[in-house]
C-alpha cells in the first residue's frame, strides 16, 4: 500500500518549509507515521525543526506523548542518483562504469533538474517503501516547485529522444541520416562549438546509459500514477500579499496541465484587526514618554490597516481558485518559527487529515 | 567604490526578498545619476516593465524612462544569438537547433541555459565597445534566487570545466573573466530582517566568498519604520499599561508590545548580518501597499541612494 504524499508548494519567504514540517508533525499528532522530505538546498528544515542536523536518511523528531511519527530527511542528490543507478542498472559492472564515467561525475549534481528529478525519484521510493503513511514533500519555490513534476518526464525524454541514439553513434553519416537531421555540415558546427572530446564524453555516458533505461521508465510511470492519483494533494503556501493572486493563477494553470490533484490554499501570517475602535490615548496615564504615548494611538491604526489589506488580498486570491477550494488561515504567531514548540503551534492552524 | 561604477550588478537572493524591486529601484536611481541602464530579467520573466505599466518587447530593449531600459533573456533565444554569431548563418542555425533532437541535448550540457544568460549580458557590455559606441553604461540583472543565483554565477566556470578548449572555453573564459572582476561586476544581495533568510544570505555571501565572488552590497528590505518607543521604556511602562481596566488601551499595550518584539527581532537580523558580511548594508522601508508601481519605485530608489552615497 503506498503512501499519500502531500506537496507543499510555493514562493519564497512564505514559510514553507516551517508550513510543511507542522503538517508533517500535525500528521504524527493523529497517530500517522510520517516522511517529512526537504528538497531546498538552503537546508533549512534542520532549523526550524530544533534537529541540529537532517541528513538523507530518515531522522526522527523528539515527540512526546505521540502515538505516530514524523521522520525528517533532508534529499543527497548524489546518494540517491547513485543509489538509484545501482538498483536499476542490469550488472554491478555496469554501474560501476556509469558512475566513474567523467561526464556523470560532472553532471550528476549539475545538470538542470537532476535535483529535482532526484527528488521525485526519493518521494516514489518513500510513498512505496511500506514504512510511511504519509509523505510530506517541502519543493523549491514556486517555478521550481513544478519542475519538479516536470523532471522525470525531462529525464525520460533525455532517454527517449533521438539524443540517445544520436549520441551513441556520434557524428558518423548513418547516425546524421537516422536522425533527419541534415549533412555534415551539421556535425561540423556542433563539433566546432562544443568540442568533439566533450561530445565524446556525453556520448559514453548516453550509451551506459541506455542499460538504465528501463528501469527508468517503469520508475517514472510509477511516479506519474502515484501523483496524480487521489493519494496525493498539491498545496499552495503563500501569504496574503497582493502579489499572491497572480502566483496562484499560475499554480493552478500549471497543476491543470499536469492533471495533478490541488489541496487547497495554506495563507500564513496573516493579521487580525484589533477588537476596538476608540483611540486608547485619552484613558492612557499622565507622565508616559510621548513616543509611547504616539505608538500606542497608532499601532492599532496600522494593524487594522495592516488586517484589511490581508482581508482583500485573502479574497482576491480566493477567487482565483476553484469554487470551494479548501483554504487555510494561519494567523502571524507574533514570534519566529524556530523551535519544535513552534511548529506544534503553527499545525494547530492547519488541516489534520489535509487528504480526505 | 561606488556601487554605480561597475559596468555590470547582479541581484540575487532568497525567494520573495525583493529582488526585482531592488533590482527595478537600482535602475532608477542609476538612471537619474546620468547612465544609460538596462535591466536585465532572466529566464523569460517580465515583471520590471509591468512595474512602470509598460509592456514588455521581451528580448528588445523596452524603454522604462529616461535612460532606463529592460529586456527579457531566454536560454534559447541567448542561443540562437551565440550560435547565430558564430556561424554566421541563421538558416544553418534553426536546422542544428530547432528539431526534436537539440533540445533535450542542449538540457543535458550543465550551466549551460545559465551560462549564455551571461553571455549574452557580456555582449550587451562588450560587443558594442569594439564599435566605439556602447550602448549601456550599466546593466543590472534581476538573478534567480539564492540557489539558482548561485548555479548562475558558477555556470561559466562549469562550463570551463566541461569544455577544457575551442570557442566555447574561450568564450565562458572571458565571460568569467568580467564577472569575477569586482571592479567590474558588483554582486547585490537582497535580504529580509527575519532569522531564517538572514541565515541563508549569511550562507549564501560564504559560498561566493568561497568561489572568489566578493559581495558589493546588501539590501535589507521590508524593515519596519512605525515611531515606536524604546526598549527601556516599555519595560517602565508597558506592563502596567497591558493590565489597564480600559480594554482600549490594553488591547494597544498588547499589540504595541508585539510590534516592538518584532522591530527588536529585525534589528537583531540587521545586527547579525552586519557582522557577518562585509559590505555596506542598506535597509529599505516595508510599504504598506505592495502593489508596487513607479511612485514606490522612485521613493526607494531616492533612499537606497541616500543611504549609498552618503558612504
Amino acid at each position: 500500500m503506498s503512501a499519500q504524499v502531500v506537496v507543499c508548494c510555493g514562493s519564497g519567504g512564505v514559510g514553507k518549509t516551517s508550513t510543511s514540517a507542522a503538517l508533517g508533525l500535525a500528521l504524527a499528532q493523529s497517530g500517522h507515521r510520517v516522511a517529512l522530505l526537504t528538497i531546498d538546498p538552503a537546508k533549512r528544515l534542520a532549523d526550524s525543526l530544533n534537529l541540529g542536523a537532517i541528513g538523507g536518511t530518515p531522522t526522527r523528531v523528539p515527540l512526546k506523548n505521540v502515538s505516530g511519527r514524523c521522520e525528517a530527511l533532508m534529499l543527497d542528490v548524489e546518494e540517491t542518483f547513485e543509489a538509484l543507478i545501482r538498483r536499476v542498472a542490469t550488472s554491478e559492472d555496469s554501474a560501476e562504469r556509469i558512475l566513474s564515467n567523467r561526464y556523470f561525475q560532472f553532471a550528476s549534481t549539475r545538470l538542470g533538474g537532476v535535483h529535482e528529478y532526484m527528488a521525485a525519484e526519493k518521494v516514489r521510493e518513500l510513498a512505496l517503501s511500506g514504512e510511511y503513511d504519509f509523505v510530506v514533500v517541502d519543493t523549491p519555490p514556486a517555478r521550481n516547485a513544478l519542475d519538479f513534476l516536470r523532471a522525470p518526464d525531462r529525464i525520460a525524454g533525455l532517454m527517449d529522444g533521438g539524443v540517445v541514439r544520436w549520441m551513441a553513434m556520434p557524428a558518423t553519416r548513418s547516425g546524421w541520416r537516422a536522425l533527419e537531421l541534415g549533412s555534415e555540415a551539421v556535425a561540423r558546427v556542433l563539433r566546432r562549438l562544443i568540442g568533439q572530446s566533450t561530445i565524446g564524453e556525453i556520448a559514453e555516458f548516453f550509451e551506459l546509459f541506455r542499460d538504465l533505461w528501463e528501469g527508468f521508465h517503469v520508475r517514472s510511470n510509477e511516479l506519474k500514477q502515484l501523483l496524480s492519483s487521489d493519494q496525493t494533494r498539491f498545496f499552495l503556501i503563500t501569504s496574503p500579499a497582493p502579489t499572491a493572486r497572480s502566483e496562484a493563477l499560475f499554480f493552478l494553470d500549471q497543476l491543470d496541465d499536469f492533471e495533478v490533484p490541488f489541496g487547497g490554499f495554506i495563507i500564513n501570517r496573516v493579521e487580525s484587526p484589533p477588537l476596538h475602535d476608540r483611540d486608547p490615548s485619552p484613558y492612557l496615564p499622565e507622565g508616559l514618554p510621548e513616543q509611547l504615548v504616539e505608538a500606542i494611538r497608532i499601532v492599532p491604526e496600522k494593524q487594522r490597516l495592516t488586517a484589511e489589506e490581508h482581508s482583500r488580498s485573502i479574497q482576491s486570491l480566493l477567487s482565483a481558485g476553484p469554487d470551494g477550494a479548501n483554504h487555510w488561515i494561519v494567523p502571524d504567531l507574533g514570534k519566529p518559527i524556530n523551535k519544535l514548540d513552534d511548529l506544534l503551534e503553527l499545525a494547530s492552524h492547519l488541516p489534520a487529515a489535509p487528504i480526505p | 567604490m561606488s556601487l554605480l561604477s561597475r559596468e555590470i550588478l547582479i541581484v540575487t537572493g532568497k525567494g520573495g526578498t525583493g529582488k526585482t524591486t531592488v533590482a527595478a529601484s537600482l535602475g532608477l536611481w542609476a538612471a537619474r545619476a546620468g547612465k544609460r541602464t538596462l535591466l536585465v530579467e532572466c529566464n523569460g520573466s517580465r515583471q520590471i516593465p509591468t512595474l512602470f505599466r509598460r509592456a514588455s518587447e521581451g528580448y528588445s530593449p523596452t524603454r522604462l524612462h529616461p535612460d532606463l531600459s529592460a529586456m527579457s533573456i531566454t536560454a534559447e533565444e541567448a542561443i540562437e544569438d551565440y550560435v547565430v554569431k558564430q556561424i554566421k548563418v541563421r538558416k544553418l542555425y534553426k536546422m542544428v537547433f530547432r528539431n526534436r533532437v537539440m533540445g533535450p541535448f542542449m538540457d543535458a550540457v550543465p550551466g549551460l541555459h545559465d551560462a549564455v544568460h551571461l553571455g549574452k549580458v557580456y555582449d550587451l557590455i562588450e560587443d558594442d565597445k569594439t564599435r566605439g559606441q556602447p550602448n549601456w553604461d550599466l546593466i543590472i540583472v534581476d538573478a534567480p534566487a539564492t540557489g539558482h543565483g548561485l548555479h548562475m554565477l558558477a555556470s561559466a566556470r562549469s562550463m570551463m570545466e566541461l569544455t577544457r578548449a575551442g570557442p566555447v572555453y574561450e568564450g565562458v573564459k572571458l565571460v568569467h573573466d568580467v564577472i569575477s572582476d569586482t571592479n567590474r561586476t558588483g554582486l547585490v544581495l537582497t535580504c529580509l530582517p527575519e532569522d531564517l533568510p538572514v541565515n541563508e544570505t549569511i550562507e549564501l555571501n560564504d559560498h561566493l566568498r568561497a568561489a572568489d565572488h566578493q559581495v558589493a552590497g546588501v539590501v535589507l528590505n521590508e524593515m519596519s519604520d512605525v515611531p515606536l518607543p524604546s526598549a527601556d521604556d516599555w519595560t517602565a511602562h508597558g506592563p502596567s499599561l497591558q493590565t489597564s481596566t480600559h480594554p482600549e488601551v490594553q488591547e494597544a499595550a498588547v499589540l504595541t508590545e508585539r510590534w516592538i518584539a518584532r522591530r527588536d527581532r529585525q534589528l537583531t537580523a540587521k545586527a547579525r548580518l552586519e557582522a557577518s558580511i562585509d559590505a555596506p548594508l542598506t535597509t529599505l522601508p516595508f510599504l504598506m501597499n505592495r502593489a508596487l508601481g513607479f511612485a514606490e519605485l522612485d521613493r526607494l530608489s531616492h533612499l537606497l541612494a541616500d543611504s549609498m552615497e552618503a558612504r
